[in-house]
């Protein structure tokens, strides 16, 4: 059991500060674009060094540490982490002919860049990992922080994920047929019945702990799943849902015709009380988008309202209890997460 | 070019290469001290100078420890820059 | 709490295509750097790598992988994935069960194929076909698919200490429950990315590198494939073990984004906390891998944690001077190699060393020796802080 005290989210949505999901923010060229903060937290002579994915990172912890203090450990998730700098480098190496190269981008570049520039700030000398596998990073850092709370329970985890659309990575995920061609509005996205998705981006962090005191949620289950069969994943889910017996499930169906076979299983059957909304037309598509939907899921216990344009159906059930999040990578990576009231 | 033009086209120059975002180039004096106390820059920032300083004028420094004896300030950097560019 | 036991070890580095190549290679002082032949850069002939002297196409043909986006990353690391699970006998139903975890760690993944990243990444046409193979998380879900692994898949990157911590992780997975056998390690190849990173970072020697000598000049990059099966002890079943994985720990320095405090806050913390879970004192460790890289800024300060830690230091040695610095594989690589100083109760000896830094006046093992060694540390220290050591004993 991981109970949540803190959150905060940097996205394409008002979900940074002053929440607004209400007044949804609208695609613009096949791209959801993070709405980023002044980054006020961050000092300025650290911020002019940090490529988007480093500065969301740090952006979105640091109201979380502001508030904490020096938790035991950073765990974070990203699946490409600061491909800008990254291509940026990688774009020197030709320009230059491997001549004398600035070493900035390089540092930035790599994926654990983030959990270590939070590190490096909060001066936290403990535990400090990046889980980077791709489609399930986020689930990875969970799973981790899970394990670590078992082992101590008291001490508090800084946990999270960050992934950015870069004009490199929105290129290489569009050559090989991830995006969608024509150009779709957000509310459009799940009717289109064509193949490809809207390019997201965002950061999410939570402070975690084993124990339930001043938690206004908690994570009870995290599963993950690496196949294409999509009647092994219907299998799993159902037992899943079995194990955790949720009133509102988060869907990460992307309006990608190729992967909604992953999600045709979930039309809820009539008479059970069950509600269904969808979430990547508020935040895009990228590898760490669950945590977008954990945030979302987080922000629901709390009793705010559900912006209408998520319910894939009529809502039945409002007051949610017990949320379950389905989400898939590509149709390769899969995952289940269960969070409910503490 | 005169001395003074130098000073402001490297101050210009290390403003844009480093993103200074909150620093202008007329800010910077000609004394402060660039790492440390002064300017706040830090030992990879000196590496990138060095890079500045073989793009923009021809001179290659291969070891930092060199480096850090022209990367003093604005003065100590034209003063080399003067005797050691090739372009 | 039950113990976890390492069944089995599979490695390829610049010294040996197996565990008993690269012992031998250990064992008579062989380094493994040389000049670079696998790739055109500007480097190649100016500087030494270790490099793994198999050609793509060889390991393609060898394991039959003729489809398209297949990287070497993924090959090295099926060589070295085949050679740990024959090692430990782990069947093919093993391996699909779901209590049977797979953790990579790599930091390069197939950004090693720079040029087509490059054409990928900034092109208007059609991509090449390693449009998915550029990421971390790639030889992972390559050898997830290949195996059929079932059970729990996930992929690090901590820089230069993420197999450290692919075999930490593993070691969680199993104390918590949630597997029952994990194949734990690391990848990475030679790039011209990593090549003109470290270049930039004025880190890089054209010499042979010299781990804590005084006049050492910078690593030498190197590439290679490593991975360890751990196996908690009540599913052992009478099967072979070489070692028990006692104590693991990871903290981070918080000082500098490329480089390491003065006084090794990280290091010493990433140390004792290893020998606190092993529940060991310094006294007792017979030897340390070292993450010795030959940069002048890791063996100083590596020296002065260990000096803060152990007083009088044990053997230690760094055996990047035989393979260069393999970056994500380094840490589940010389993880292997502890495992082969404890099974074959024996020291090698360290490379290029002549003269003692005056901080600490350390010197490392130089002579290929018997020893009776019974608990050996590994340590490695990654960009952005990142700081993790291991302890295996002979239980």
């Amino acid at each position: 059991m991981l109970f949540i005290h803190d959150t905060s989210c940097i996205s394409p949505q008002l979900s940074f500060g002053d929440v607004d999901l209400q007044l949804l923010q609208p695609v613009v060229n096949r791209r959801l674009m993070a709405k980023e903060p002044d980054y006020k937290g961050i000092p300025p002579g650290i911020l002019r060094r940090m490529g988007k994915a480093v500065r969301m990172g740090v952006g979105a912890a640091v109201p979380l540490l502001q508030r904490a203090g020096i938790p035991e450990g950073i765990i974070l998730g990203t699946a490409i982490g600061g491909m800008e700098d990254c291509i940026k480098f990688l774009n020197q190496i030709i320009e230059y002919d491997e001549g004398m190269l600035t070493p900035g981008n390089f540092v930035q570049s790599t994926t654990n860049a983030v959990a270590a520039q939070i590190g490096l700030m909060n001066k936290n000398t403990g535990y400090n990992i990046t889980h980077v596998h791709r489609g399930l990073a986020f689930e990875m850092a969970l799973l981790d922080t899970f394990m670590k709370a078992e082992e101590q329970p008291d001490a508090l985890w800084l946990t999270g994920a960050v992934d950015e659309i870069s004009s490199y990575n929105y290129n290489i995920e569009r050559l090989g047929g991830w995006y969608k061609e024509e150009i779709v509005s957000n509310e459009d996205l799940y009717n289109s019945g064509t193949k490809g998705t809207l390019a997201g981006e965002g950061a999410a962090m939570f402070l975690l702990s084993g124990i339930k005191q001043n938690a206004f949620a908690k994570i009870v289950a995290v599963e993950t799943i690496h196949t294409d069969d999509a009647g092994f994943v219907a299998e799993r889910w159902n037992r899943f849902l079995e194990n955790n017996p949720s009133d509102l499930i988060i869907s990460g169906d992307n309006g990608d015709s190729r992967l909604n076979q992953y999600y045709a299983h979930l039309i809820p059957d009539p008479n059970n009380g069950t509600d269904l909304v969808r979430f990547k037309h508020l935040c895009g598509e990228y590898p760490t988008a669950s945590s977008f939907a954990t945030w979302l899921a987080c922000y629901i216990l709390q009793g705010q309202p559900v912006p209408g344009s998520l319910y894939q159906f009529p809502a039945k059930n409002p007051g949610y209890k017990s949320i379950s999040i389905i989400n898939n990578y590509k149709g390769q990576q899969h995952s289940f997460i269960n969070l409910s009231c503490p | 070019m005169e001395k003074e033009a130098l000073k402001l086209q490297l101050k210009q120059q290390i403003v844009k290469f480093l993103n200074l975002v909150s620093t202008k180039p007329e800010d910077i004096k000609d004394d402060e001290p660039l790492f440390g106390d002064g300017l706040g820059l830090d030992s990879i920032d000196s590496l990138e100078l060095i890079v500045l300083l073989q793009r923009e004028y021809g001179i290659n420094i291969n070891d930092p420890k060199e480096g850090r004896k022209i990367l003093v300030d604005i003065n100590t950097m034209v003063d080399f820059i003067e005797k050691n560019r090739t372009k | 709490m039950s113990r976890i036991l390492v069944t089995g070890i599979g490695l390829v580095s610049a010294i040996g295509n197996n565990a008993a190549e690269n012992r031998k290679s250990l064992a008579e002082g062989h380094c493994g750097i040389s000049q670079l032949e696998g790739f055109p850069s500007r480097f190649a002939g100016i500087m030494p790598f270790g490099e793994i002297k198999i050609r793509n196409q060889q390991l393609i043909e060898k394991f039959g992988q003729h489809q398209a986006g297949v990287t070497r990353p993924c090959l090295l690391a099926l060589m070295a994935m085949e050679e740990a699970i024959a090692d430990a006998s782990v069947t093919n139903a093993e391996l699909s069960d779901f209590s049977t975890a797979l953790i990579n760690a790599t930091t390069v993944g197939g950004m090693c194929l720079t040029d087509e990243l490059f054409h990928d990444a900034n092109a208007a046409d059609e991509g090449s076909p390693y449009l998915s193979s550029y990421d971390c998380a790639d030889t992972a879900i390559f050898l997830q698919k290949h195996y059929r692994i079932g059970g729990i898949i996930n992929s690090i990157n901590t820089a230069c200490s993420s197999s450290a911590n692919s075999i930490a992780f593993g070691a969680a997975l199993i104390k918590s429950g949630r597997a029952k056998r994990v194949i734990a390690g690391g990848v990475d190849c030679l790039a011209k990315f990593t090549i003109n990173g470290f270049n930039s970072l004025h880190i890089l020697s054209n010499e042979l590198c010299r781990p804590f000598d005084i006049s050492r000049k910078g690593l030498n990059l190197g590439e290679a494939a490593a991975y360890l099966v751990l196996e908690p002890e009540e599913e052992l079943r009478g099967k072979k073990y070489y070692a028990e994985l006692t104590g693991y720990a990871n903290s981070n320095d918080a000082y500098h984004p490329s480089s390491l405090s003065d006084n090794g806050v990280g290091p010493y913390k990433s140390m004792m906390d290893a020998l606190e879970k092993a529940e060991l004192l310094p006294a007792q460790i017979d030897y340390i891998n070292a993450h010795g890289t030959g940069t002048e800024n890791n063996d100083a300060v590596e020296s002065i944690a260990m000096q803060r830690v152990f007083g009088t230091v044990p053997a230690f040695s760094s055996t990047k001077a035989n393979t260069g610095h393999t970056l994500g594989a380094a840490g589940s690589l010389e993880a292997a190699y502890c495992i082969l100083n404890l099974s074959n109760q024996e020291l090698y000896p360290a490379l290029q060393f002549e003269t003692a830094i005056p901080e600490t006046g350390y010197i490392p093992n130089l002579k290929f020796k018997p020893a009776e060694i019974k608990h050996v540390m590994s340590n490695s220290f990654g960009f952005g802080g990142n700081c993790t050591s291991l302890i295996f004993s002979l239980t």
